[in-house]
This record gives C-alpha cells, structure tokens and sequence, in this order.
C-alpha cells in the first residue's frame, strides 16, 4: 500500500498547497515587494534595488539595529545554549527528585514567550521594580535598566536565556544516551570528571549542540514579544532588533517596500550564518553511526 | 535503554541538589513572586522583595478582570479560546495526516517537499508576515480569527509535522502489515493502529500548540483590528498602554490568571506523556 | 483448494538489485513447506510476495485457482505470523484476535465463536482479557498464531516466528505449531503453510518438503530426508545438518575399473561399487569429496562398507551427549562426531596423535569443484 504513489500523494496535498500558498508565495512576493515603494493607498512602484541601496548607505538606524540584533544573538543564544548543557550535565544523574528540577527548569521556556511574562520582566526591572529592590538589600546601587541604554540589553538577553529549559530537555535526552561504559573505561583510563566532560560527553552529543545551536539562533533572530513589551526598543535604540525595526516599517508607517527589503536582508543574514554553520560543522559535529534517512 | 546517568563516586549528591536548588530557586522567584504580588498592593509591590503578601487582597483580580475597556477578561479569554480550539483540532488532523505520508509513504517529490519542510522551521517567519498580510486583506479576513487558524490546517507548522515523523519513524511497521493483513485500507489504519500508538506525540503537539497560541502576540497584533475581538495576550498589551500611569497590582493579576490555562494544561498532560513513554505493546 | 503455485517469480528492487530471480515452486493444498536459507537468501522477501507485502516484479503467483499478483494482501486469503508478533498494543488480546474479522464485517456470534475457538486450540483462554504487554513472548506468540487461525485462511505464512523466542521456549513451541497443523488438517481444515526460517533444524523437524534458498534462487526442493541423504549441491550439502558436511577438496582418480578419491598427499580413498555406477563417464580432476562427521568412526562398520584413514588429533569438545573431535589429514581439517563413550580413547591425546579413523563411504557425497553440484545425481 505504501508504495502508491498517488495515495501519499493525496495524504500530502494539504501540506503541498499550504507551503505553496502560505510560505512560499508570500516567500516569493516578500522579495518583490522589496524591490518596490508601497504604502497601501497608492498602487505599487517599481524601485528595483534602492531600498537597499537605501538601508546600506542612507540608513543609520539599519546600522543600529543590525548591530544591536547581532549583538544580542551572539549574547543571548550561547548563554541559553551554554547554560542547558551545564545544568543537563549536572541534571544528568540518577538522583530523586530529576522530575522536579527538569519541570521548575523546562516552565520558564513555556510561559516566557507570552507577554505576561513580559510584563512581568518589564516590571522587575522597572526603577522601583523587584531586582533593585534586591540590589538595595544587597547593598548595591540601584540600576535603571530600561531606562539606561548599557543595561536595557542585558534585561532581553536575561529573558531568553531564562528560557533555556527546552533546550535543556533536548540535552538532557542526548547526554542520557551516552553508554555509562565510555565513561566507566575513561575512568579505568585515568580521566577526571571535567576531562570526562570535554573528552567524552562533548564530544559525542555534538549533533545535539550543533542542532539546538542553529535552532536557537533562529529564536534569536526572531525575537519580537520581549523588546517589542519591556523596552520598546529603547532607550535610544539600544534594544531595536531588526524584527520591531520591520514591524514598525511594515506595520506602523506602511512602508512596505522598504519593510520587506529589511527582512530580506535578516532572512539574508540568518542563512547565510545557517549556511556557515553546516559547512563548520563537518569539522567538529561527529555523527557516531546514524543511521540513513530514508 | 543502552544509556544510562552519568555515575558519581565523588561529589556528594549534596552538593548537586544544592546547586540545582539555587538555580531552580533563581529561576522561578519571579514567577513565585508574581503570583504573590498579585495579592499585594501596589505600594507593596514597590518596597519588599519577599513574595508572600501581608494579607491577602483579591481586589487587584477582580479590578484588573474588569479592564479599563468595555470589555472583561472574560470576553478576552473566550477569544483566546475560540482562536486556540480551533486551531488545535485543524493542526492536529492536518499533520497527523502529512506526517503519515512523510513517513510511510512513497509519492513524487518526496525527498524535495521533505526538505523544504526541514528548511521552512528554520526561515524567519517576520519576512512572511506582511504579504500573507496582503493575501488575508484581499481575502477580506482581517479582524478575523481565519489568518491565525486557517494556515494550520494545511500543515503549515511544520516544527509538528516533523516531530510527528520522528515518532512515526520510531514505530515497528510490522503492526501495520498485520493490519494490513487484517484488512486495514489507509485511513482504517491510520484511525485504529497508528493514532492509538501516536497519542504522546498527539498530546504534545496540543500541549504545545495551545500554550504557543496562547502566548502568539504577533499575529493577533497583526490582524486583529476591534478590540472586541482581542485575546488575551493584546488585552494585556493594553494594560501597560500609557507608560507611566499603569495600574501595576491589577496588571500583575491579569497576568497571573493569563499564565494559568498554559501551566494548567501542561501539568494535566504530564500525566499522559508518563503513561505514553511507559507503555508499550510491541515486543522489546 | 489451496494449491500455491509460484512461477518465474522474480524480484528487482527500484535501486536496480535483484533479489529473487525466477522462483518456480509447487506447494500442494495443506503442505507445510519450510522455506530455509543464509540471510540474504530472500526466503522473506518472497514469503511477503506470496502475502501481498512486496510487488511482484515478474511472473505469476497463483493461490488456489486464482492468479492473486495484483490483489491487496486482504483479498489473498492469507494470514501471516511475525517475527515480532506485530500485536495491536491498544488492544486486549481479544481484540486482537476479533480485528480482521470485525473489518470484514463478520457478525459478532461468528466472531466470537472463532476467537474463542483458537484461544481453545492454543490453550490462551485465560488471556483474552490481557493486553501484549502483560504477556510472556511465549503467550504473545500464541496470540499471534491466534489471529492466523481465526480468519480461517487459505494459506498460513510463518515469517521466522521462533527466533525471537529462547531456545526452551523454541522447541516447545515448535512442537506446538506441528501439531496444530496436524490438528487442523485432521479436522477438515486443512492448513497450506509457508515457513521461513534460518535455523536448519526447524526446517528439518517441522518440515514436510524443505525448499532450500540461496542469493533468491531455489537450490533444492525436497522432503528433509532426501535433503540430508541426497543434496542436490554442496551448498545444500553444508546447509542441512549440524555439525556441518566436511567437504574438501580431492583428485578423483579413476584406475583399473575403480574410482579412487585422494585426499592431500598420502590419503586415498576407493568409492564404493554404488558410486561408480553413478559416475561413469566423469572425467579425472579436482572435487569436493563431501562426509559428515557422524559418518567418520572409531571402529570399522560390521557392514564392511567403511575405510581406514590415518588422521592427526588437533583437538576435542565434549557436549556432553557426544564429542566433536577436530583432526586433519595433512593440513586438510575434519570434523568427526563420535558417541561420549568413546572419550576415554582419546581423552589423552595430544596435539599431532595420530589416530586411525574409520570412513563410512557408502554414504560419502561428491560435489563437482567449478558447479558445487553432485556428482552423484
């Protein structure tokens, strides 16, 4: 039975017409609307490559936000990815009460993607919010954090990277799957606990890293509900990812042409930063015996 | 099961708990914090780090329910409902049944469709927002729930259809030949062999599916023009409106009881996903 | 009523490798026919031919009267036991047994009379109400020929059932599945079986005809005691029978009206009168001069018909119930297999003893050294 063609075929359609009609069209037609001036009223024009022309040269807060996204990918996504592995590893023991700890862990990645979470993040940090509170009773000077544009960043970037529990969880399997046996001859063998870690575990849940590193990078890139709801982008731009920086082009002064050319050029750059990460990791990603994809 | 934890001979599980303790201490104190707060006033809130409240005041839930709108939360979160049910039931069918064509079936153009699946959960979704704004425009489904639901039922999340093939894959054929056997044509096997065996990963994908609804912002924020027509997560939006003059402790308690159905339908599931990952009825 | 016949039945993979390459077989209408051979021999794939499971590339698969090559698995009248038993977890063992039939539409009185009827011949009564998981792999595999049995087949196909069983479990099972066949047959329903399985001792001891199979092509079709007495190759030969045939090779030498065997340097044998009238006109050369171990002994035969070979000892294991004695003729090894009392006579052996043995040559095989097949057919 499974080797009709036509019956699969049909059990697939939906997915056929759904990518066609709402990925890859929009996909296809987000690079037109990039070579045009349209704000909804007016018919489409024809400008070819000046919005991006535009956004290179006469763009100063392209810069900005490209900035600010790239630093807070490459802040926020090898903190999240670093921390789960960390706490998997120690997680990673027969031990009463693992249930609880990977729950109270894997919670914060559920609930932080809403805005209540948001909400609650912009209050904490907010002057008279519970983390200066704290820093009082530790003694410390109170910060502004979403008031002063060198601490607003580190206020998003805490927010992801609260939310490593499901990256954790992915670990958590993977590092379950090591043969106790590699880690018993290592023993026999003389390695230390930390020599364990980097020699052996490492190294074979490479995959598991590479995999939760690419997915998590593409979180990054797409992180809208926190800066959008604590910072709003600010102070002075310090939190203006590129994805409120479409969203206001597209959404709030309709100029689609140039909105659309902007996420073409995040699009550009999260594959091109993909494509790097595949050709890296014929170097260090070990596949220990997979077996086909068929 | 080849693997198992790692063995400690040296370090004192005291220690371990100790750490994972402080963490899972630090990692929820806001949350613990919020659900006190809710109880709290609002100069309160502002002084003590503590999270238990000096007395329990209800008043800031049933001021924040009410909303500063015309509206309650109660029209809010049937809203919420009413976009997340739906949605649910469509994505389900839909990638239950792609699923099963990816991983059993033969049919043209299969490995290229594969691919484009794997590639598309990793394409900024941002960069189709405003012409799938267009296309619902022209369709004349904006300030409807349709833009959110209806790209569900045709499988488009595809983070689900490939969960759902890795279990499949996971699944020994023999049962199915047996029913085949038996006389299963695609559907009866579909409905009485593989669903049965599916239901962990059918219960995570509504588990998921329903907090991510819950939590979607953006595309509400998109689509949706009438307030009436909010839920929750744009009502809370709404909330923190005006910068400064906002109502802390009634915001704090909406948003505890936002939280609420997520964290609900999460632990009501773990009890499945236990039950799934235990039983099993195939040999080995 | 139902007669298999398989003819020209070959198989071509979309990748271009070809598994079974013109299979013509006979099955007779409630015949249990053993399918045996090497992994890779294909004996599954076309076991899963027969139920509908893989196409057919080329030629006819006749069930009963009807040509069923195109006919989904349902439509065949077949049933079929897994390996792994392949029960709906879901469903309590009833249920597994009621599925197929409930499918076709069977009433329920029907139905449950045929459940309970199997779960009698299988002794399972009491595990109707259980689910897979709460049943032993003996039990599951009972379940499994349960749910052949109610649909009341035209023809069985046993798709290696034992293997995954341990070996106690094995040999109580095989005696069960015989005799359920006998049971069957006796009671008007007879039983058209198909049996795969590696294990040669399965095919030998359940088996009514044994087809032996290799790289997809039939090597010999025949009752087990043909196979054993009369392997048509040396393939067949070293297949059937455990501790395998010795088979090395040797010059036949024909002189002064007899054929001579020669075995290394110093080793020659003189075939019996039997055997030279089956090897007139063969020419001198190389062969495969074939002897199972049981047909090597300690002393002559009173029937005269054995010869004295000169061997060195290299080594013994004692299972117990017998020996199996390791020895070599030059640098030429053989194995012999000789009753437990006679280990007293060797046990103080060293590593090069000589020994002398005593060939049974009536019963001795030869195989041509380029085609493998018997010289003797």
């Amino acid at each position: 039975m499974y080797e009709n063609k036509r019956l699969g075929f049909m059990f697939v359609l939906p997915f056929l017409l759904g990518i066609l009609f709402f990925k890859l069209f929009p996909f296809v037609a987000s690079f037109a609307l990039s070579l045009t001036q349209y704000d909804l009223i007016d018919p489409p024009q024809w400008v070819g490559l000046e919005n991006y022309r535009d956004l290179a040269i006469n763009d100063p807060l392209f810069t900005q936000s490209l900035g600010v996204t790239l630093a807070f990918v490459f802040l926020a996504v090898p903190l999240r990815v670093g921390f789960a592995l960390l706490v998997a590893h120690v997680l990673n023991h027969k031990m009463r009460g693992i249930n609880f700890f990977r729950a109270a862990f894997y919670i914060p990645s559920i609930l932080g993607g809403s805005i209540a979470v948001a909400v609650l993040w912009r209050f904490i940090f907010a002057k008279h919010g519970l983390v200066n509170i704290i820093l009082i009773k530790l003694g410390i000077e109170p910060i502004a954090w979403l008031a002063d544009e060198h601490y607003s960043m580190l206020t998003i970037v805490l927010l992801f990277t609260w939310q490593f529990g499901s990256s954790m969880v992915i670990f958590l399997a993977a590092l379950q799957n090591v043969p106790a046996s590699l880690y018993e001859a290592a023993e026999c063998d003389g390695a230390s606990k930390l020599q364990q870690f980097w020699r052996i575990t490492v190294p074979l849940i490479t995959p598991v890293i590479f995999f939760n590193m690419i997915m998590q990078m593409v979180h990054g890139f797409q992180e809208f509900n926190g800066p959008y709801m604590i910072t709003e982008g600010g102070p002075l731009n310090s939190t203006y990812v590129l994805t409120l920086y479409i969203y206001d082009q597209s959404f709030k002064y309709f100029n689609l042409g140039y909105g659309a050319a902007l996420s073409w050029v995040l699009f550009a750059l999260v594959g091109a930063l993909a494509l790097i990460s595949f050709w890296s990791s014929r170097y260090w990603v070990f596949y220990a015996g997979e077996k086909d994809i068929k | 099961m080849s693997g198992a934890a790692m063995q400690t001979t040296e370090r004192p599980p005291l220690m371990r708990y100790l750490i994972l303790g402080c963490i899972a201490l630090i990692m929820l104190y806001p949350l613990i914090w919020l659900v006190g707060a809710s109880f709290k006033s609002n100069a309160e809130i502002f002084s003590s780090a503590g999270f238990w409240p000096n007395r329990l005041d209800f008043g800031a839930y049933a001021a924040g329910w009410k909303t500063s709108t015309e509206y309650t939360f109660a029209t809010y979160f049937l809203n919420s409902f009413l976009i997340t049910v739906p949605k649910i039931i469509v994505t389900v069918i839909s990638c239950v049944l792609v699923a099963y064509a990816f991983a059993r079936f033969e049919f043209w153009g299969k490995k290229l469709m594969f691919g484009v699946m794997v590639s598309t959960m990793m394409l900024p979704l941002i960069i189709l927002r405003m012409p799938q704004y267009l296309m619902f425009r022209e369709l004349g489904w904006l300030d409807t729930y349709l833009p959110l639901i209806v790209p569900s039922a045709f499988a488009t999340d595809t983070f689900f259809v490939f969960m759902l093939v890795q279990f499949l894959r996971a699944i020994p054929r023999d049962m199915e030949e047996a029913a085949l056997i038996d006389g299963c044509n695609a559907l009866q096997l579909l409905w009485h062999i593989i669903v049965p065996l599916l239901k962990p990963a059918i219960i995570s994908v509504i588990v998921f599916q329903f907090i991510w609804t819950m939590n979607d912002f953006m595309g509400p924020l998109i689509y949706l023009a009438s307030v009436e027509n909010y839920p929750v997560s744009l009502a809370l939006k709404m909330s923190i409106g005006a910068t400064e003059e906002v109502e802390w402790s009634n915001v704090i308690a909406i948003s505890v009881v936002a939280l609420l159905p997520s964290i609900a339908v999460f632990f009501a599931a773990q009890k499945h996903f236990i039950e799934g990952a235990t039983s099993s009825g195939v040999k080995g | 009523m139902a007669h298999l016949s398989l003819r020209k039945i070959t198989k071509v993979y979309p990748n271009g490798f070809q598994a079974v390459h013109g299979v013509d077989l006979e099955i007779k209408d409630g015949e249990f026919m053993v399918f045996v051979g090497p992994s890779g021999c294909a004996k599954s794939t076309l076991l899963r031919m027969v139920a509908g499971l893989e196409s057919i590339s080329g030629g006819e698969l006749w069930i009963g009267n009807k040509q069923v090559n195109a006919m989904p698995p349902k439509e065949r009248g077949i049933a079929m036991v897994f390996q792994n038993y392949a029960l709906y977890p879901h469903m309590k063992v009833y249920e597994n047994l009621a599925f197929g039939l409930k499918l076709a539409g069977t009433d329920k009185q029907e139905v449950d009379q045929r459940v309970r009827h199997a779960a009698k011949l299988l002794e399972m009564e009491h595990l109707l109400d259980r689910y897979p998981k709460q049943l032993s792999g003996g039990q599951a595999q009972r379940v499994a020929v349960g749910r052949a049995i109610v649909k009341k087949p035209e023809v069985f196909l046993f798709d290696e059932p034992l293997s995954n069983l341990d070996a106690k479990l094995r040999a109580s099972m095989r005696v069960r599945l015989t005799e359920l066949h006998r049971t069957l047959r006796e009671s008007g329903q007879p039983a058209t079986s198909i049996y795969v399985t590696h294990d040669q001792v399965e095919a030998m001891t359940m088996g009514e005809r044994i087809c032996v199979l290799k790289e997809g092509r039939i090597q010999q079709v025949d009752t087990p005691t043909a196979l054993y007495d009369r392997p048509a190759n040396a393939f067949v030969a070293s297949f059937i029978g455990s501790p395998e045939m010795n088979l090395v090779k040797a010059q036949l030498i024909q002189g002064d009206g007899q054929f001579k065997v020669q075995i290394g340097q110093t080793c020659s044998l003189t075939l019996p009168a039997s055997h030279e009238a089956r090897l007139k006109g063969q020419t001198d050369g190389e062969v495969l001069f074939g002897i199972r171990p049981e047909h090597i002994h300690f002393h002559a035969r009173a029937q005269g018909d054995t010869q004295e070979v000169s061997v060195s000892y290299r080594f013994m294991e004692h299972m117990g119930s017998e020996i199996f004695l390791y020895v070599s003729i030059g640098d030429v090894p053989l194995t012999v297999r000789l009753p437990a009392d006679e280990a007293h006579r060797i046990s103080a052996m060293a590593r090069g003893d000589v020994l002398r043995l005593h060939v049974q040559m009536s019963v001795c095989h030869l195989f041509d050294a380029k085609t493998e097949l018997s010289l003797l057919q």
